[in-house]
Parts: structure tokens; sequence; C-alpha cells
């Protein structure tokens, strides 16, 4: 068993990781006493609706979404249109948050025009955006990106000449480079993954998503 | 099969997300709350070259990591309840892609002596022989209540209060009962204790619960930035806090595979 690779399982670690501080352990608990903002608190999250974090219905999600591209904040990203919906899920907010005990849906978006992730909580309950992050963020990639990325990899000339006859697309995964001098570094990418089912991949294909194109074509083996 | 289970001193509920995985939430021991939500946010797989050449300027990974979501796009049949002796188990089959490399299998079970078990077998095969899980698990614990938590590291042969947000490492060492972290209740000494598993290289990392730090659909913050969760960490306080933990797996593929990662997880009151 090789087990005595314990550099290059931490190889992929962040580099600036911040130890954490310590200080003794307690030898006892601090008195049961508790104050009364704590104490509400416990109570409000041991009462809280299990029905709270059941998936959206249908029509939730299409409500968000719509209560989303109405936004104001999100009128450039709508018009232009050049969005994808990354995932649209029920989230529970913590007491003593306002919106604890509200339905609510998060609704990720990658805009590709601005280059930016889009992460909203909708309040469902009175159909407003609650709040709003629009940063660097690379999320995972939506259904559609998938399909984008597998469409640009088959339809590039490289990728068609190194396919064997029965390969096929496995699988489209998010991908990034760490190096930075590599496009995937940088911008939105896939790697599309080519074999025969159940069987090792032969080929992988690096889907730039913003322009769709492929950046790089490797061998499996080589990867 | 409902979503709200009720047995073995256990009431817990479950679903299926889009990306974390089988999520379990609202977690309870013995009628006292033990986990708000826990889940498993992304496995990313990192491949290492084998050959190198001469001017390979980052090792033999000139690559990075790829990711695919562990949720309903790639779930393959249906959750499966069980119950053996001592307690019950779901378990979950994820395949990335149409008969894709990548295989998954998503264990949570339940024991009626308090232990929890967030597991993930890991089939492979991979790219090719020489690659690396990172399965990364997202635990909120709420131990009789969200607050005045303390989470306390094993070091130096004896418990160390950590004091604010960080990476906390295993390295070998651990109590007597092979724990090497755990979260205390401060008003009523509760505790939940993990202990990691000791082929897999783990690590923790502590966070302050905040708002907005919710589970990312990535472990990737910016195209510059430190990936999550080492991207949420700063130096606030978690003495007393409500924290928030991540468990990091680090398992290499080699010829002993499938491999079960995950920690063991005990309640204690």
């Amino acid at each position: 068993m090789a087990r005595d690779k314990k550099a290059r399982k931490t190889a992929s670690r962040p580099g600036k990781i911040q130890a954490a501080a310590r200080k003794p352990a307690a030898k006892a608990p601090r008195s049961p006493v508790k104050s009364a903002r704590v104490r509400a608190r416990a109570t409000a999250s041991l009462s809280v609706d299990p029905a709270l974090f059941d998936p959206l219905t249908e029509g939730e999600r299409v409500d968000a979404l719509r209560v989303l591209t109405e936004d104001r904040r999100l009128a450039t990203m709508a018009k232009i249109a050049r969005y994808r919906v990354v995932a649209v899920e029920p989230l529970v907010v913590k007491p003593p948050h306002q919106l604890f005990g509200r339905r609510v849906a998060r609704v990720v978006a990658y805009d590709y025009a601005a280059d930016r992730c889009v992460d909203a909580l909708v309040d469902l309950d009175t159909g407003v955006v609650a709040a709003l992050q629009i940063d660097e963020k690379q999320p995972m990639l939506g259904h559609e990106e998938e399909a984008q990325a597998v469409a640009a990899a088959l339809a590039d000339e490289r990728v068609k000449r190194e396919l064997g006859l029965s390969d096929e697309p496995l699988a489209a995964m998010h991908y990034w480079s760490r190096r930075d001098v590599e496009i995937a570094s940088s911008r939105r990418c896939a790697a599309v993954v080519f074999g025969q089912a159940g069987a090792r991949p032969t080929l992988v294909a690096v889907v730039d998503l913003v322009d769709g194109q492929v950046t790089e074509v490797v061998p499996a083996e080589m990867w | 099969m409902s979503n709200s289970i009720e047995h073995a001193d256990w009431k817990i509920h479950w679903k299926v997300t889009e990306s974390a995985g089988l999520t379990i939430y609202l977690a309870s021991y013995k009628n006292r709350r033990v986990m708000w939500e826990g889940s498993l946010p992304y496995v990313t797989v990192d491949h290492q070259r084998q050959v190198l050449s001469i001017d390979e300027e980052s090792g033999g990974e000139r690559h990075g990591p790829f990711w695919a979501p562990l949720g309903v796009r790639n779930l393959v049949g249906a959750i499966r309840r069980s119950d053996f002796r001592g307690g019950f188990e779901l378990a979950a089959d994820f395949c990335v892609g149409q008969g894709g490399p990548f295989r998954y299998t998503q264990l949570w079970r339940f024991h009626k002596d308090g232990r929890m078990a967030p597991w993930l077998v890991i089939h492979g095969p991979g790219l090719h022989e020489s690659h690396t899980y990172h399965p990364h698990w997202r635990f909120d614990f709420d131990i009789d209540g969200a607050a005045d938590d303390a989470l306390e590291h094993f070091e130096g042969g004896r418990w160390t209060r950590v004091a604010e947000e960080g990476w906390l490492p295993y390295t070998g060492e651990s109590a007597d009962n092979a724990t090497v972290w755990r979260q205390i209740d401060f008003g009523t000494g509760a505790e939940v204790a993990i202990r990691p598993h000791h082929w897999e290289d783990a690590e923790l990392f502590a966070i302050k619960y905040n708002d907005a730090e919710w589970p990312p659909y990535s472990p990737r913050s910016s195209t510059a930035g430190q990936t999550f969760p080492a991207g949420y960490t700063s130096d606030e306080s978690i003495d007393g806090e409500d924290v928030c933990l991540w468990y990091v797996a680090h398992v290499h593929h080699d010829a002993a595979f499938p491999f079960t990662a995950g920690p063991w997880i005990r309640c204690q009151f």
C-alpha cells in the first residue's frame, strides 16, 4: 500500500492557510446559566420547521428566477442575457437572521457578460431579493454549460482526429489550471472526458466556456 | 420513503441536493439537537503526471483539479435505507457522467450509542492510476443550540482550546479514544468528538458561522484567491460562538480501492 505519498496527497492544499490560534482547553464547562439571547437562539433553532428544507417546487424555482431577473440591480445581466443558471435550491437561514422561518430560494448563476457569479437569496414569502452577492466565485457548471462544453469539444477538429470509433463524451466537469499562463487559470473552463463507458477514458479536452473554444487536448493517460 | 427518520435514539431528516450529495439536517440524538446540517459540498480530483519533462514547473501536477457535483444529476438509483443491529444507514450512489470514471457511494450511518458516520466510498478508476481525491464535508453542529460552543484540538499530548478560525491538521496524534477534535457546548458540557480515518491525511477547518458563508457551489472562491473552505477563514474568534467545521480528506488512488473516507463522529451528553 502506497501510503507514504503524503506530499502528493497534500499538494492541492491552499498555500496560505492560517493556522488556528489556540489556548489551553477549559477544565470544566462554564456555568449552565445562559444569557437570554443565547437561550432565545437555542430555543429558536430547536423549533425550526423541517418543511423549510423541502425541495423547491417547480413553481417556486420559476418564481425565484423571475424575481431575480426583475431586480433592478441585475437589469444589465437580464437584458444582455448571457447568464447561465447553476442552481436553485432552498436555503434555511439560522436565527437570529431576519430571514429565519421564511421560505427562501438560493439562486446561483454565472453571468458571462460580466464574467461574474451571481449568488442571491430570494424571499419567496414576500417576492423580493433579500440578499445579493456578485463576485468572482467560480460555481459548478450548470446543465446547459455541461452540454455546451460537450458540443464545443465534439466540434473541434483536434478532438475529432484523436477520438476512437467508439469513444464518446463521458463527463463534463468544472476545471481550472494552477498555471497562471494557461487560459484555464483565469477563465471559466470545463474538462470534457471521452472514452467508452465503464472503461478507462482515452482523451480530455479543455473547453473555454467564455468563447466556446477548445484550448487543450490531452490523452487521458498523459493528464 | 419519508425524508424523516426516527430510530435508534436518533431523529434526522435527509434530502438530495443539486451539488452537496445526500444532506442530513436537523439531526437530534436522544431528543437533543446535534446538527443543523451536514453535507458533502464537493469532491475534487487531482491527477499527477507520472512522467515529468525537464521544464515541468509544478512538479507532477501540470493540470489543476476538476470536479462535478454529487447531486440529483449524478445520482444512480434511489436512496437506500437499511437498518442494522444497533442503528440505521442511508446510502446513495453517484456516477459522474454516463459510465464515467468517477463513482462514489455516499453513506450516513447512525448508531444507537451516539456514533455517526458520514462516509464516502470512492470506487475510481479515474483517468489513470496516479490521482488523489479530496472529499470536503461540512458540518454545522448545533449542540444543544447553535451558540456557546468551543472547539478543542488534541496536540502536544493534551486538548487545546482553539481561539480563532483556522486550519487544524491531523498530525497522527490523538486522544486515547482516537479522537482529534471535539466541539463542546459550554452550557451543558455536551460534545461532539471527531475521529479521523488514520489513512486519509485528514484536516479540519474551523470557521465561525456567518450568514453568507453558506455551502459554496464551488471550491473556487476566485481566479486568484484561496479555495474554500480556506477562503472563509480569517482571524475571527470562535470561542463561545456558533462554529462550522469542514473536514477534508486526501485519498490517493492506489491498488487498494474502493476506499472508504470520512470520520467517525460521536455525540456524548
